[in-house]
């Protein structure tokens, strides 16, 4: 017995110091703003920080106003990592310090939401831009949309289609671009969107915008910076006005050639978020001509004053689209003339009113 | 078909001078005798300290902020390349595991600064360098268009920094020098030489080189440091061997990587090009490589005591 006396407590001694090492360094980060309010929001962000100029900091933004207004407790965790395994760890933590509204923005966290809808009826989750299912396609695939879940999807088309009307309006004569990342539906949805909107500016607006198919192409990434660099110098060669870029990195590359080019009247049109800041390249002045908007910022307050109100639209699969504001241009658009935002609000309405239909299929469209 | 290439000229030289810069910087250390394959890590510690240095210091320095970045990550890459330096020389640790670690702290290292300075690991420059088009000199026929028109500074730049590594090689006591550590470094520490001093010299200029490249991604085409300069410095390894470790060799061999890559870039924006199917564009370079490798390898010209440390001692 002896012999194993000192030893075994330091052994115990250092695997306990390593087991807290590797729970310090598994927490990965948070941050929150305590407050005394009645309804605490949760958050797990996917992959990248809460300032990625994407979904979570969409999403984080929708956050902090609804619980600013409203005054209530919000937090966000960061898994060290993006398996289902760091997002289920996170989601368990967010329930186990009692709140009971969790958000997950982007499709990676289908299957975490998946089971954990099924675990904890009691919270209710918010998964955006997916649905929750069991990850196995073909036979064994099973969609759930549980009572205690909301599911919400964006209609990117309609957001392509009033750039495409803004865009249009604001250059009346000239040539159009598209450049998409992957060829996945919701940037496809993107591009079909906006050469609709191109037509019905052309048809009902008086303006001459053309769009050739060899200008309508998809690089096939989200992270090539040199390709979107060249193509769309390419294209601006060919004396292309506008490119629409839903195309992540590879928008950058493009951004970043519209910025040597400013001053020929290179623009390009963002997607996602408001890119008007990344596109500055002089006091105050940004090759950003405006940005097909998805509100995810909207989607998180409009769930959170539900979850207040006790409608909770659980076991929904919601599609936020122009009609419930959802998708569309930012409200400031420094590059567009009033009579341009005039026009847009005018086509906006029509499509509130259906009057307008966007058709989220490819039909007869180039690509 | 002349057209199109008039047109990418000027894309494909942008894309191929960091390659080229980098692929130099590898030829000064691998002369010398010290593997380099953390060519890609220095790289990114130099796109990452002139994109800090830039976006810190443009709207003080203006412009001018990016002439001083490329100097800070020429700086930032000497530094680090020092670590592989001390490794491999005065330690005698295997060169290739050494090599690796700097990619590995490289990257780990620039992404974790990044995040604590912007919170999204992300760097935006607000302003790259401009193009412009050489005057008188671009409009030459023929050769104008294709060489003098669109180019950025760095371009040239980086033209002047070949030259000089041709002369110092070729025609420079230093250059012997270097030439021999790699070759029978025996022989140099018998004619009374530092071989110690050249290998530091070789690995420095190495960092400086990869450091210069990883900028001029950043100012030129990309615009934003994001952790990575997406595999360049494997690639100007690659193009350093293809080269056969000779300053015109890594000229052509850089020139042929820029142009086939981005020809198979450009390819989906040119209707002409799409009648070769876009993979084909796409591996073409490396198919090409490997062939090379393959038929060349016989006659392959490394020097001869590369990658061996060099022990006084032991004769």
């Amino acid at each position: 017995m002896k012999r194993f006396g000192m030893g075994s407590f330091r052994v115990m001694a250092a695997v306990a110091l390593l087991a807290a090492a590797v729970a310090l360094v598994g927490c990965g980060g948070s941050g929150s703003d305590e407050g005394e309010g009645a309804l605490r929001v949760g958050m797990v962000t996917d992959a990248g920080t809460i300032d990625d100029r994407s979904f979570n900091q969409g999403t984080w933004e929708g956050i902090v106003r609804a619980t600013d207004e409203f005054n209530l407790t919000r937090r966000y965790l960061m898994p060290s990592g993006t398996t289902e395994a760091d997002y289920i760890r996170e989601i368990t933590n967010l329930r186990d310090a009692g709140f009971p509204l969790i958000i997950t923005p982007g499709f990676k966290f289908e299957t975490a939401v998946y089971q954990m809808q099924a675990r904890y009826p009691e919270v209710n989750f918010v998964l955006i831009d997916g649905v929750p299912n069991n990850g196995v396609f073909g036979d064994g695939r099973s969609e759930k949309v549980a009572p205690n879940t909301v599911s919400i999807f964006f209609a990117e088309h309609e957001a392509g289609f009033l750039a495409a009307v803004a865009s249009a309006v604001e250059i009346g004569e000239g040539a159009f671009g598209f450049i998409g990342g992957m060829e996945i539906p919701p940037v496809q949805r993107f591009n079909w969107g906006f050469q609709q909107g191109i037509a019905y500016a052309n048809e009902h607006l008086g303006t001459s915008i053309s769009l050739n198919p060899r200008d309508v192409l998809y690089q096939g990434s989200f992270d090539n910076v040199a390709a979107g660099q060249q193509i769309a110098a390419q294209m601006f060669d060919r004396g292309i006005d506008a490119i629409f870029c839903a195309a992540g990195g590879v928008g950058v590359g493009a951004i970043n050639e519209a910025k040597a080019r400013a001053a020929d009247g290179a623009w390009i049109i963002g997607v996602d978020s408001d890119q008007y800041e990344q596109g500055v390249y002089a006091d105050g002045k940004s090759v950003i001509l405006t940005s097909a908007m998805k509100g995810v910022d909207v989607a998180a307050y409009d769930m959170i004053a539900a979850q207040l109100e006790g409608t909770f639209p659980g076991g929904e699969t919601l599609m936020f689209d122009a009609a419930s504001n959802g998708v569309g241009i930012p409200e400031v658009n420094p590059n567009l003339s009033e009579r341009t935002e005039e026009k847009v609000a005018q086509v906006l309405a029509r499509i509130q009113s259906g009057e307008i239909v966007v058709s989220a299929q490819q039909g007869d469209l180039i690509r | 078909m002349f057209d199109i290439l008039v047109n990418l000229f000027p894309y494909a030289m942008a894309f191929t001078m960091p390659i080229l810069v980098t692929a130099l910087g590898g030829l000064c250390s691998e002369r010398s005798g010290i593997v380099n394959i953390g060519l890609e890590g220095l790289m990114v510690v130099g796109s990452f300290s002139a994109a800090v240095f830039i976006s810190r210091f443009y709207p003080i320095l203006g412009g001018n902020a990016l002439w001083f970045g490329l100097l800070v990550a020429m700086a930032a890459g000497a530094v680090f390349s020092l670590l592989h330096a001390f490794a491999c020389i005065n330690l005698r640790a295997n060169h290739v595991i050494s090599g690796i670690a700097i990619n590995m702290i490289a990257a780990a290292m620039t992404v974790f600064f990044a995040r604590t300075m912007t919170g999204s690991g992300n760097i935006l420059l607000r302003n790259g360098l401009a193009r412009f088009s050489v005057p008188v000199l671009a409009e030459i026929p023929l050769a104008g268009p294709l060489l003098f028109r669109q180019s950025y500074g760095t371009t040239w730049l980086i033209l002047v920094v070949l030259v000089l590594v041709w002369f110092v090689l070729y025609y420079t006591r230093f250059g012997m020098r270097l030439w021999a550590a790699g070759e029978h470094p025996h022989a140099l520490d018998a004619a009374g030489v530092s071989v110690y001093r050249i290998q530091y010299s070789g690995v420095l200029l190495s960092g400086m080189f990869a450091g210069l490249g990883g900028a001029t991604i950043l100012v030129t085409y990309s615009g934003e440091f994001n952790g990575s300069v997406s595999g360049m410095g494997f690639l100007a390894l690659a193009a350093l061997i293809f080269g056969k470790w000779k300053p015109l060799g890594v000229l052509g061999s850089t020139l042929f990587f820029g142009f086939a890559m981005t020809i198979a870039n450009a390819s989906q924006a040119e209707p002409a090009l799409q009648a070769i199917p876009e993979i084909i564009l796409k591996v073409f370079p490396y198919v090409v490589t490997l062939l090379a490798l393959i038929l060349f390898s016989r006659t392959t010209q490394a020097p001869r005591a590369l990658g061996e440390p060099f022990d006084k001692g032991k004769r």
